[in-house]
């Protein structure tokens, strides 16, 4: 990766997140108008670790975020330590044609972000109890 | 950051970006509102699910009680997102001019 950064797995890190966001696609040159998506995938992936993924951990819980240049784009690895394995990639479909009376907010980002980008995957360590997701943007 | 209030047509503006890390105040502010309201979103620059939860909450509680939330100013990002969440079909939505 050619910047990356770790931050605590807390919801006031998240505008960290964003600045520190922004800045890398700015130093990678990446097309400016893939921030959004960007932040959007990455906020996902990041509010789901600070909720659900330090259930096993009695240290805090940590998330680094790696970004380099791709043509046309940008990957992203997202690097969190001491989690459960939770395959986000395989998290449920949500039916988003519902009426609204049946409609539940619950794991729509998970959902959407798997619409948004390019490509993801997802590893899992045990002995590190390490989840890596790695995702791709690009204008095309 | 996000700001939340009423506009001088009456209408909610809201402004910056409705995200995790927002969502409860923009909910807090919501909750106050009743009956056919217009949220202004020329401003709005980003929204995440977090956000997304907060308008279904409130536009499922005033639909209860015979009002609705209407979205106006929608920017082209945001809309996107309305539309894959499928948004559109739940909520009046008219995008930026």
């Amino acid at each position: 990766m050619t910047v990356a950064q770790t931050f605590p797995a807390r919801l006031e890190a998240l505008a960290d997140l964003v600045a520190f966001t922004a800045t890398g696609l700015a130093h990678e040159g990446v097309d400016p108008h893939l921030l959004t998506t960007v932040d959007f995938v990455l906020e996902e992936l990041f509010t789901n670790v600070v909720k659900y993924g330090s259930r096993a951990s009695t240290t805090p819980v940590t998330v680094q975020v790696g970004l380099q240049a791709v043509p046309g784009g940008i990957e992203v690895v997202l690097t969190a330590d001491g989690v459960d394995d939770f395959d986000v990639t395989q998290a449920p479909q949500v039916n988003t044609s519902l009426p609204i009376e049946q409609r539940r907010p619950g794991g729509l980002g998970l959902h959407l972000i798997r619409r948004l980008v390019d490509s993801i995957e997802y590893q899992y360590q045990v002995p590190q109890q390490r989840s890596r997701v790695t995702f791709r943007k690009t204008s095309a | 950051m996000l700001k939340i209030g009423f506009g001088p047509q009456g209408a909610v503006v809201i402004e910056g970006r409705l995200d995790a890390a927002q969502a409860a105040a923009a909910q807090s502010f919501l909750d106050t509102v009743s009956g056919p309201t217009t949220l202004d979103c020329t401003a709005l620059e980003y929204i995440s699910s977090a956000g997304l939860g907060v308008l279904l909450k409130t536009q499922k509680r005033l639909r209860a009680n015979a009002g609705q939330l209407q979205l106006t100013g929608v920017n082209r990002h945001v809309h996107d997102i309305f539309r894959y969440a499928g948004f559109d079909q739940i909520f009046e939505i008219s995008a930026a001019s």
